[in-house]
């Protein structure tokens, strides 16, 4: 039933826009008392160099690590445990993919995060999510 | 009477707390069978932040017509969605949530972009169905929405 929310998806990556969605997630699971799930993906389709590309995942790596603790660690202050995940490939695919794993009802994104822009105010990511999606979105803003 | 007060004021206190922020929920409606379900989740969600829902129906009228003052008395199709917003406000009242109904004239997309734009309204968040009874311009996601999605300033939920 779409009427309640058991899980929410929370993809993160770092920006202020995302910050703000986690904010309204952790809201949204005060008060339907659901799970919480976050997500960082590292984006392997970026053409590099071979040889830096190893080094430059690494990196990206790191950074998604970091981004999901800090996010944990400011949940667990508000009393919330968040199942955490670090998935590599197409940010898009891999969203849909855990959405699917963990059967979630709802997907809550941020308008722009760090991703190329496709048009003026929507991010890339968030407006393939919303355009594909087979479960509710919500686009804080 | 004055222990009574210090209690009250508490209490409205620690209600301000707990609240969330989303207290005026709009909810585009069309009459079909997505923008009801959008308007079930939007009265799921007021139940939970204890807030209100405003129903905007919204008549299509062509740009001239727009134009022209005696444009938007087409009163049959007005009160086709009269029909539509007291089904709403049933809907609603069922559950225990206030609905406020308006039906505007003009373009659905820019009008619904316009209403939650608009500081006066206080809106806090649409609720919008994926597909609704326009033509689809886009495989998956309704081109009302889209554009919706795309000019709001409050956050956006799709029902899918």
């Amino acid at each position: 039933m779409t009427d309640s929310f058991k899980n929410i998806l929370a993809p993160i990556d770092g920006s202020i826009c995302s910050e703000k969605s986690l904010e309204r997630a952790s809201k949204f699971v005060d008060a339907f008392g659901s799970n919480l799930i976050l997500i960082y993906v590292v984006e392997k389709s970026i053409p590099i160099n071979l040889l830096d590309r190893k080094e430059y995942l690494e990196i990206l790596r790191k950074f998604g690590t970091n981004v999901l603790e800090k996010a944990n660690k400011k949940l667990s202050k508000k009393g919330i445990a968040a199942k955490i995940f670090l998935k590599e490939g197409n940010i898009v695919n891999e969203i849909e993919k855990t959405m699917k794993k963990e059967k979630c009802d709802l997907i809550v994104v941020g308008n722009k995060g760090l991703g190329s822009v496709s048009r003026l105010i929507l991010g890339s990511v968030s407006n393939k999510i919303s355009q594909s999606s087979s479960c509710s979105v919500l686009i804080v803003k | 009477m004055q222990v009574i007060t210090v209690v009250f004021k508490i209490q409205i206190h620690s209600n301000h707390y707990m609240a969330i922020k989303t207290k005026k929920i709009l909810v585009p409606l069309d009459g079909s069978k997505n923008s009801i379900r959008g308007l079930d989740m939007a009265i799921h969600i007021a139940r939970q932040s204890q807030g209100t829902v405003v129903a905007l129906a919204i008549k299509t009228v062509p740009g001239i017509y727009a134009i022209h003052p005696f444009g938007f008395l087409d009163f049959n199709s007005m009160t086709e969605i009269k029909k539509l917003l007291s089904e709403a406000k049933v809907r609603a009242a069922k559950r225990g949530i206030d609905l406020t109904g308006k039906a505007i004239a003009g373009d659905p997309g820019y009008d619904i972009a316009r209403f939650t734009n608009n500081p006066k309204n206080k809106i806090d968040m649409v609720v919008i169905g994926a597909r609704g009874r326009s033509s689809a311009k886009e495989i998956f996601l309704g081109s009302v929405s889209n554009y919706v999605l795309h000019k709001s300033k409050k956050p956006v939920l799709i029902v899918k």
